[in-house]
């Protein structure tokens, strides 16, 4: 496994209004947008990325606030402000439209992509993603509370996101791996950062836009790790529900973090749903 | 080493009055974090507050912010006539991005550092200016709030896990006599690549009687510089001992920045040489005609 070290090596820069982006941009063909959730960043697809570029020039941006992207503390972390970006960030590197798929809120923001900006989604899969009021989760409620700074040190963040991450995979993910996920928020800076990003998660963001589900009408793929603990998959199921012929696939042995429980299950799913 | 060594306050520690003031600190230097010197006066709670209080109208005029680009002018030709420090290593294009605004970050606030340092080592010794009566009339202040475009001040730990950058730390503050890892190299650590090419270049030359002297030649235009401003009142040692402040470690502390400032402004010089063209490194990065961050343009 590619270590964050050499990910973050790998990655472009991109000038977005007033913020940058950092984004990963590898392989041929179809482009395809990963959309990675909170607390993590785009270093998250690293299990299914060598699968995926071999059919795909997949893009993998850290979401602003996120990763290595911008960290600083003035501007508006929300999944609205997100999308916005998305377009934007799109926008800057010439790309129209996309397969767009979204983890987590990083799916929230997929989702107001398929709703808000419908001609920038030419396919969409969502996995395990915030919808209508799954979320914000209690942790992350906790933790977007504008005193957790005062309240707690980088490393003592750190220990606490680490021991609650362990709880969205089905069996023990490899520590590099969850070293590299927590890297970019380890600093002062960067758990200001994620806090921020946590302060920002907003119910709102995503019941407000399923009047529009209905109203998608791309090929959509929900992928679900069906012993999430974090985003049940009940939620799953409303949404294949509401989006006009979605297919839903339960992957089991998987947790929240899917594609590092069941990387080659997730990949080739995604693989066939792409070149369908 | 100091007669009470001073605990820094972190900008995350910082509560009350400290907080109120690394937010005037941040908005009037035009600055998106804390630096050190501050951290450590912070410390000193019955010096810190008239320190500011004192140095805030001229740390906001414009005069201030041009007597820092003067400084960082001189700078750039001082570290312009040394050898160049190469890091030549493999950097992705997001590192090499945020790397040259992290060097934005630090070739811009350190000079007002320098100058912010001297005024208040003056007005703790109460040497009077040369030139500028305590009446002077410093103009108009600068927009506040850090540029648009300028990067977070993130650092690593100062102790970090990090095998290789413990050793680095170790071996900075060893070579330049340092009492802790300043911001700049803190910041540059995030990169640990990046460091130690920069580090392993760096340390030829801050051995050499050049560099040595390039930087005694700054820390002497710096105080020339110094002599437009008023010397803060209120700040003499009688004051701070009536006040109950151990006014012999804070002075000791102010005379180790003002020290340390100018090598610091000259290394960092020295490694932006890399990412600026020569005739650019002598401007600053941030003039005060950029917008301040969250304004629209």
């Amino acid at each position: 496994m590619v270590t964050w070290r050499d990910f973050q090596r790998q990655q472009r820069v991109t000038e977005v209004r007033d913020t940058f982006i950092s984004y990963l941009d590898e392989g041929q063909g179809e482009p395809v947008v990963l959309l990675h959730g909170i607390p993590t960043w785009s270093y998250l697809w690293t299990p299914v990325l060598g699968t995926l570029t071999r059919a795909a020039r997949v893009l993998a941006p850290d979401l602003a606030g996120f990763g290595f992207s911008d960290k600083r503390d003035c501007f508006d972390r929300s999944i609205a402000r997100q999308a916005e970006l998305v377009d934007a960030w799109m926008d800057r590197l010439g790309i129209s439209s996309a397969v767009i798929v979204g983890h987590d809120i990083g799916g929230g923001v997929a989702l107001r992509l398929a709703t808000l900006f419908p001609s920038r989604v030419r396919k969409l899969c969502v996995m395990n993603t915030v919808c209508y009021d799954s979320w914000p989760i209690e942790l992350m409620l906790q933790f977007g509370h504008p005193g957790a700074d005062r309240l707690l040190s980088a490393a003592m963040a750190m220990r606490l996101l680490r021991q609650a991450l362990k709880g969205g995979f089905a069996r023990r993910p490899p520590a590099a791996l969850l070293d590299g996920l927590l890297a970019p928020y380890s600093t002062e800076v960067g758990k200001l950062s994620l806090i921020r990003n946590a302060s920002a998660l907003n119910t709102n963001l995503t019941t407000e836009i399923v009047p529009r589900l209905r109203s998608i009408d791309v090929p959509t793929l929900i992928l679900w790790g069906e012993d999430d603990v974090f985003q049940p998959v009940s939620y799953g199921e409303r949404l294949s529900w509401d989006i006009p012929g979605a297919h839903f696939v339960r992957i089991g042995g998987a947790r929240h973090f899917l594609m590092v429980d069941r990387p080659h299950a997730v990949a080739r799913r995604l693989n066939a749903f792409i070149s369908s | 080493m100091f007669g009470s060594k001073p605990v820094p306050i972190a900008e995350h520690e910082a509560r009350g009055d400290t907080s109120r003031i690394y937010h005037e600190i941040r908005q009037t230097l035009r600055v998106s974090g804390v630096n050190m010197n501050f951290r450590t006066w912070a410390g000193f709670p019955r010096f810190f507050p008239a320190m500011w209080a004192s140095m805030q109208p001229i740390a906001a005029s414009q005069e201030f912010e041009s007597g820092a680009d003067h400084v960082r002018g001189r700078a750039a030709e001082l570290a312009g006539v040394l050898p160049a420090v190469p890091t030549g290593i493999n950097t992705g294009e997001s590192q090499r991005y945020q790397i040259r605004q992290a060097l934005a970050l630090y070739h811009y606030i350190n000079p007002k550092l320098l100058l912010f340092t001297i005024l208040v080592r003056r007005g703790l010794t109460g040497e009077a200016p040369a030139g500028a009566p305590a009446d002077t009339e410093l103009g108009p202040r600068v927009p506040f709030g850090p540029p648009a475009r300028m990067a977070a001040m993130e650092m690593v730990s100062e102790a970090p896990g990090d095998r290789r950058l413990k050793r680095l730390f170790r071996d900075m503050k060893k070579t330049m006599s340092l009492p802790s890892v300043n911001s700049d190299y803190r910041t540059l650590a995030l990169w640990p690549d990046y460091l130690e090419a920069g580090w392993t270049s760096l340390k030829r030359v801050v051995r050499t009687d050049d560099y040595l002297r390039a930087t005694e030649r700054l820390a002497r235009d710096a105080a020339i510089v110094a002599e437009r401003f008023p010397t803060p009142v209120n700040l003499d040692a009688r004051q701070l001992r009536a006040r109950g402040e151990d006014a012999e470690a804070v002075l000791e502390v102010t005379h180790r920045f003002e020290h340390l400032l100018p090598p610091l402004i000259v290394n960092i010089a020295l490694l932006a040489r890399d990412w600026w063209p020569g005739d650019e490194l002598g401007r600053s990065p941030f003039p005060i005609a950029d917008r301040p961050a969250g304004q629209k343009g």
